[in-house]
């Protein structure tokens, strides 16, 4: 079987000949020790050790509270609903709090909008409320003040200003806000103020694309879970398009592939650059950026051939991608109503074909629909006029970076310079912040009150779960006070929704109980308001003549796309987002420019190769089924204000970016590459992009699964056959774990890592270290290559300790420091563990992570300590979980299937005096997983799901031909290939 | 040949001794530290024969004769091995350190409460002699209190036995002195032999220590509380049940009581008055803390104590009967995996068991008489360990 199979060979050729890599950092780290040495220093250790350790023998103080608040109860954690929301990521969550300190956050299982998983984004935004360089009072200049100076001063020049008819613009993110909306339209009254919204990455074209076809500029929702084929164009609606994480639960739901539940979709992904969303399509045509507007043109003639609409005469696009789009149009046909095209470009006229092709498929309606419209994405460019106009008087930068991410960086930098007063509202310092006159400290969002009204009529709260760390004050609070509004923001919210939604509801009798229940849901969902939107064909003519007669790309085509993890620019302030690698290419740390390999082989370039593009360098990559004229970078890198020295990596994209006929263009045609001659340090994170021939991932097709729901993974009955032992069987009297992964609905989005790195207290080690395979991540999404280079299939698993009966690791360790619990759990011992790393050495499965250095800090000796993200200071040691240790240098660790989480459900269970029930006790990774692909039970219990799931015939183990008979088990990767 | 071999096994073994030195030179240090000093009060200003002249008062060698017992008599300097209530001198110092002279004086010529009026019987002291001994105690708060001599008997014995050892090695080698071989190598054996014994036992009390009966800041029985006044441990320690820790009671849950409850029967008023103190400035008690396992071992009161059933006294010893809280027992792991040994689990009363079916089998057909905590995995790694 795997045989026939040729899974595609790691790209060898184009790594580095000489592993420039390494030279000096290696041997920095070795240095000639010999045996006399080592006793030397061993005993001057051992001294100073003994020193250290016995001098000072500490006297423990237990200091209980003055008045202990009724809601804390110290060792135990209390929950709170609350909302996140950043650009395109919302989710409702819930935020655990242990003794004051929001550690983790949860999704919110009552929501409507996003009840399974999160993002990772929103996993590692607890590290950001913790982040050392936030500002901790107003300053003015560069000299701190106090808040009623700051406040007199600007209110003072406000008014003169305002009153001297000069221009006040105040620049936000896009509000979704309800009350700050509000607030904000009084704020502008009052001091006669302009307010505009900015989006680093706008989708103000799709807005204007809809006021053109369908008279509206809602953004409509996508019902991903009532498609049977999904048509995308470029557009990376799992990884960062609109709302990725509502879309991956959607999206997973109809890959789910059960017996009873057989009604697999079909996915077509038509794009350059290797997208998340793109590893995932069941078929992934190759295209070039630049031939987007033709290939919608072409679906939409084709399709409008057997609809009746007029045609357009366009030149269609290259023979190889036309071939491959007859199946899409014939599917496409054949689920009317039943499908969605989308395309990933801000482009109008493109959306108005894509419109244009959804009405002509009865989309609209059905798995398009104007109910609960997205509020988000409301920024524009008519702000950059305001701004740059002479007469500006003041602009008040409230927690948005147009300097970092607007091409027009300079021109706005003047503009801010030269304006009499500016002021910066925001948490942390960054590139425009740091041009403003004035710099407001703003608290995190779980130090804050708000609410959100993501989708219409599904409003949420967001809560303060902690004190508000520093002398900071919330936007909301600022615009009250200079308003000499006497009202609390808390107080003013409070009373928008006594106003607004109270009357809405009828559960509730009073207004205080009404905010309470809304407090404990997190959300309020209103009445659905259905709008009809009518369809006009008018604007598509125009828009497919503007699209056909697209001047083609000479040389080659640059395409911008949104870090998954970095975001429009946040993720860098964030050391866990730039650790978690691309779950693409694999790289962590730093961003580089994709090129295919065609490309690559006729300029010579290697990986690292840094090349010139336009005004910018930046280091090559060369990634399998990028197109062969198209080169993808991701946005959100390079940040330099605001991120600490050490871990800016990556370059600065955005200037690249253009703005054409007022729209944001994220393409840049008629580049040319250039190589510099230079190397760059890329922290790779796979070693092998290959399987080297072993059914690690066992995959099949569609129509092999459904004659034989064990096809691809014949061979599993086949060495279960051979699992014979002399030794007596273990027996797990109570519980015995086990987790379940569905290969199938994973789409690699990584929330799982970082959902884990949260959980765990997992270090961050930095790039050198990462670089050097030396990542403390205790899950890692391994993604394979099979077939052509051109356009490869990806095949993904994620990969934790497999906890297996017959653990490899555990027979080799001189201390048995780890070894097999009576519940099935392979436990490792940190305080146990001397660190001969023979476990590590054993493990097929290479899960075991090491300490080589004291990352954490949690060694006695403190020049030890290794922090190039510095978040080991006491400020972000906060957000540990205390309930798992913190590893010192030394020890290795590896996942522990959550043990903190099973021993408190237990404990629960105990004291209520029931069984456990099955689904009640999550790991991190199961909860945050917005594909509900992983899934984690008691396999004693036959009715528990993942015991299910484990008698499945799609299921097997990580090789499980070594008899290691792991407790993980996975689920065949079944692709609708037609 | 021989005589190469032998030097050399002899140097080793030299080697190894000079190694061990330094070991257990640090092994020893804890005994001969002490907390350090609280922060700094008040600036003291007097002149060092005022201080004495004070001292000399309150140690009880001033006034020569006297109807009245000397100050230090009740008290003390440093905390004695008896049990007293009285409040210390150092805790008068800081208690006053911030009032005047005057202030000082009606305290002490004007009982506060019962317990002190019955001791301040008689007292004929000149506002002088107040004067100078507030100067002291204003002194005493500043410098605190002279630390005791560190006990050194055990380096001392440790030192006279490597010299003893050194002695008996140098003539076996080189002196030769004594005729009969065998006593020196006796006493080396002996010597060395016992060494390694004071070694082993230092190293096992390592990061343990039971025994340990700290002062505390107020003189808080557990025997008043719980036997004479019938209170139940969780009154204070309310969320054992529930919560990892057995939380230590705030402020204000001492005042539901000393809101009335101002006077001691032992203690007086003094003691009381510190947690009233404590209440009126709005601040929390900073006790010291006993029984404390190392951060990688997570202990849930919950579990023992709410799902177990256990009794407190179980692990810390007969408090009840406690006047100054005393670790019991010394937290090893050890003597935490023999409890899991012989304890049994309440395994037909919680349906949480239900799941372990062989074992409710084998209870029906007699195989077993009872589930003890190892047999459901108390003794697992991860149990305590993650």
């Amino acid at each position: 079987m795997s045989d026939e199979k040729k899974y595609w060979e790691l790209l060898n050729e184009f790594e580095p000949l000489d592993d420039a890599r390494f030279k000096g950092k290696r041997e920095a780290v070795s240095s000639p020790t010999s045996r006399r040495n080592f006793l030397k220093v061993l005993g001057l250790g051992a001294t100073s050790a003994a020193l250290v350790a016995s001098c000072k023998s500490p006297v423990e103080k237990a200091i209980p509270y003055f008045i202990k608040p009724d809601e804390i109860t110290p060792g135990k954690a209390v929950y709170y609903a609350s909302s996140y929301f950043n650009q395109n990521e919302f989710c409702n969550v819930i935020v655990k709090v242990r003794d004051n300190r929001p550690i983790k956050l949860e999704p919110n299982p009552k929501s409507v909008i996003t009840p399974y998983g999160t993002s990772g984004r929103v996993q590692a935004s607890v590290m950001d409320v913790y982040n050392v360089n936030r500002y901790r009072s107003p300053v003015r200049n560069d000299e701190t003040i106090v808040w009623d100076e700051a406040d007199n001063e600007i209110i003072t020049q406000l008014k003169e200003l305002s009153g001297s008819g000069r221009t006040v613009v105040l620049i936000t993110p896009t509000i979704i806000s309800p009350s700050t909306k509000k607030l904000i339209g009084e704020f502008t009254q009052s001091f006669n103020a302009e307010w505009h919204q900015y989006d680093p990455i706008p989708m103000d074209g799709y807005r204007e694309a809809n006021r053109r076809s369908f008279g509206t500029e809602e953004l409509p929702e996508y019902h991903f879970e009532n498609a049977d084929c999904i048509v995308s164009v470029g557009c990376d609606f799992l990884g960062t398009w609109l709302s990725p994480v509502e879309f991956t639960s959607q999206y997973s739901s109809r890959r789910a592939l059960f017996e009873e539940n057989p009604g697999l979709n079909k996915h077509y992904q038509i794009e350059a650059g290797m997208s998340l969303t793109g590893t995932n399509a069941d078929t992934r045509i190759r295209a070039d950026r630049a031939e987007y507007g033709k290939i919608l043109v072409h679906l939409y003639n084709q399709l409008g051939s057997q609809n009746g609409a007029t045609q357009i005469e366009a030149t269609p696009p290259p023979q190889e991608v036309t071939e491959k789009l007859k199946n899409v149009i014939n599917d496409l046909q054949a689920n009317r109503g039943r499908s969605i095209v989308v395309c990933g470009d801000n482009n109008p006229d493109y959306q108005v074909i894509v419109n244009s092709i959804n009405q002509m498929l009865g989309n609209i309606g059905e798995t398009i629909q104007f109910n609960r419209t997205y509020n988000h994405f409301r920024g524009n460019e008519n702000w950059l006029e305001a701004l740059l106009d002479q007469n500006l008087g003041a602009v008040i930068v409230w927690d948005t970076n147009p300097v970092y991410s607007h091409p027009m960086s300079d021109q706005i930098r003047a503009a801010i310079e030269r304006a009499p007063l500016s002021v910066a509202i925001t948490a942390q310092p960054d590139e425009t912040s740091e041009l403003c006159k004035y710099k407001l400290p703003a608290p995190g969002y779980l130090e804050c009150w708000d609410d959100a009204e993501y989708k219409k009529g599904v409003v949420s709260v967001l809560q303060p779960t902690l004190h508000k760390l520093f002398n900071s004050r919330q936007a909301q609070e600022v615009l009250l006070t200079w308003m000499a509004n006497p009202l609390s923001w808390q107080d003013y919210i409070r009373e928008n929704w006594t106003s607004v939604y109270f009357t809405e509801q009828a559960a509730n009798a009073s207004s205080s109980d009404f905010w309470i229940e809304t407090l404990r849901n997190g959300e309020l969902v209103l009445n659905n308001t259905a709008a009809s939107v009518s369809y006009n064909e008018s604007a598509t003519a125009g828009a497919l003549q503007t699209a056909a007669s697209e001047q083609a790309s000479e040389g080659f085509t640059l395409e911008l796309t949104e870090g998954i993890h970095t975001g429009t620019g946040h993720g860098p302030l964030n050391p866990w987002l730039q650790e978690c690698p691309d779950p693409v290419t694999r790289i962590a740390w730093g961003n580089y420019a994709s090129i295919a390999p065609a490309a690559a082989r006729r300029l010579s370039i290697k990986n690292g190769d840094v090349i010139q593009l336009g005004n910018l360098q930046i280091p090559a990559f060369v990634q399998p089924g990028q197109a062969d004229s198209t080169i993808s970078i991701a946005l959100g890198y390079g940040r330099t204000t605001g991120v600490a020295e050490e871990i800016r990596t990556g370059v600065n994209a955005y200037p690249l970016s253009r703005v054409e006929s007022n729209y944001r263009r994220l393409t840049v045609p008629n580049l040319n590459i250039e190589p510099t001659g230079q190397t760059e340090l890329l922290a790779l994170i796979q070693g092998h992009q290959s399987m080297e021939g072993r059914a690690i991932v066992r995959d099949a097709t569609y129509e092999e699964w459904k004659e034989n729901p064990a096809a691809g993974n014949e061979m599993h009955e086949e060495i279960q056959k051979h699992h014979t032992t002399l030794y007596p069987k273990t027996i797990y009297p109570g519980h015995k774990w086990g987790m379940a992964i569905d290969l199938n609905t994973c789409t690699g989005c990584s929330a799982c890592v970082l959902a884990c790195n949260t959980e765990n207290n997992i270090p961050v080690v930095g790039k050198i270290e990462a670089s050097r395979h030396h990542e403390m991540q205790w899950i890692r999404i391994d993604r394979y290559y099979k077939g052509d280079e051109n356009n490869p299939e990806v095949l993904r698993q994620p990969v934790m300790c497999q906890h297996c009966d017959q653990a490899p690791c555990e027979n080799v360790c001189p201390v048995a420091a780890t070894n097999q619990s009576s519940e099935g759990l392979n436990q490792m011992v940190y305080n146990r563990c001397i660190g001969t790393r023979y476990c590590n050495n054993n493990c097929p499965y290479k899960v075991r992570r090491f300490n080589w250095l004291d990352y954490t800090g949690a060694d006695a000796i403190p020049n030890n300590r290794f922090d190039p993200a510095n978040v080991t200071v006491d400020l972000s040691r906060m957000r540990h979980n205390p309930d798992v240790t913190v590893r010192a240098k030394g020890v290795i660790e590896k996942c522990s299937f959550c043990i903190q989480r099973i021993q408190e459900k237990k404990l629960d269970a105990k004291l209520e005096g029931r069984p456990m029930e099955d689904g009640e006790l999550q790991t991190a990774c199961q909860q945050a997983c917005p594909a509900n692909a992983i899934v984690f039970g008691d396999l004693n219990d036959p009715e528990s799901r993942v015991s299910k799931l484990m008698k499945n015939p799609r299921n097997y183990h990580l090789l499980e031909e070594l008899h290691t008979l792991p407790a993980v088990g996975y689920l065949t990767k079944i692709k609708n290939k037609s | 040949m021989k005589r190469n071999c032998c030097c050399e096994g002899i140097g080793l073994i030299l080697r190894f001794y000079i190694f061990l030195i330094p070991f257990t030179f640090f092994f020893n240090l804890p005994l001969t530290c002490y907390s350090e000093t609280e922060d700094v009060i008040i600036e003291s200003g007097f002149s060092k024969d005022e201080i004495n002249r004070g001292k000399r008062f309150f140690m009880g060698l001033l006034p020569f004769e006297r109807n009245h017992e000397a100050c230090i008599s009740c008290h003390y300097m440093v905390s004695p091995d008896t049990l007293n209530w009285n409040p210390s001198a150092i805790d008068i110092a800081r208690k006053y350190a911030g009032r005047d002279s005057a202030a000082f004086h009606r305290a002490v010529m004007q009982p506060s409460g019962n317990l002190m009026a019955a001791s301040h019987q008689n007292f004929e002291i000149s506002e002088e002699d107040v004067y100078y001994m507030k100067v002291y105690l204003d002194n005493l708060a500043v410098t605190g209190v002279e630390p005791m001599k560190p006990s050194i008997n055990r380096i001392l014995i440790f030192l006279f036995l490597g010299v003893l050892l050194t002695w008996a090695l140098l003539d076996l080698l080189i002196f030769k002195k004594v005729k009969i071989k065998a006593i020196p190598i006796l006493i080396f054996v002996a010597a060395f032999g016992f060494q390694l014994f004071m070694l082993f036992n230092e190293s096992v009390l390592l990061g343990r220590s039971p025994g340990y009966q700290p002062d505390q800041p107020i003189k808080f029985s557990h025997q008043v509380h719980v036997t004479e006044n019938q209170i139940d441990c969780m009154y204070c320690h309310h969320t054992v049940t529930t919560s990892q820790t057995a939380n230590i009671p705030s402020t204000n849950l001492c005042m539901n009581c000393h809101i009335v409850v101002r006077e001691g029967t032992r203690s007086g008023r003094f003691e009381i008055d510190k947690i009233v103190q404590a209440y009126e400035e709005e601040r929390s008690v900073e006790w010291i803390r006993i029984h404390d396992l190392p951060d990688h071992v997570f202990f849930s009161h919950a579990q023992h104590v709410g799902a177990g059933k256990l009794d407190c006294m179980q692990c810390h010893g007969d408090v009840e009967n406690m006047h100054v809280v005393k670790q019991v027992n010394d937290l090893s792991m050890g003597w935490c995996l023999d409890c899991h040994r012989t304890t049994k689990v309440d395994f037909i009363e919680n349906d949480y068991y239900s799941i372990f079916e062989a074992f409710h089998i084998d209870l029906e057909a007699g195989v077993r008489d009872s589930i003890f905590a190892v047999n459901i995995g108390a003794n697992n790694c991860s149990s305590c360990h993650y």
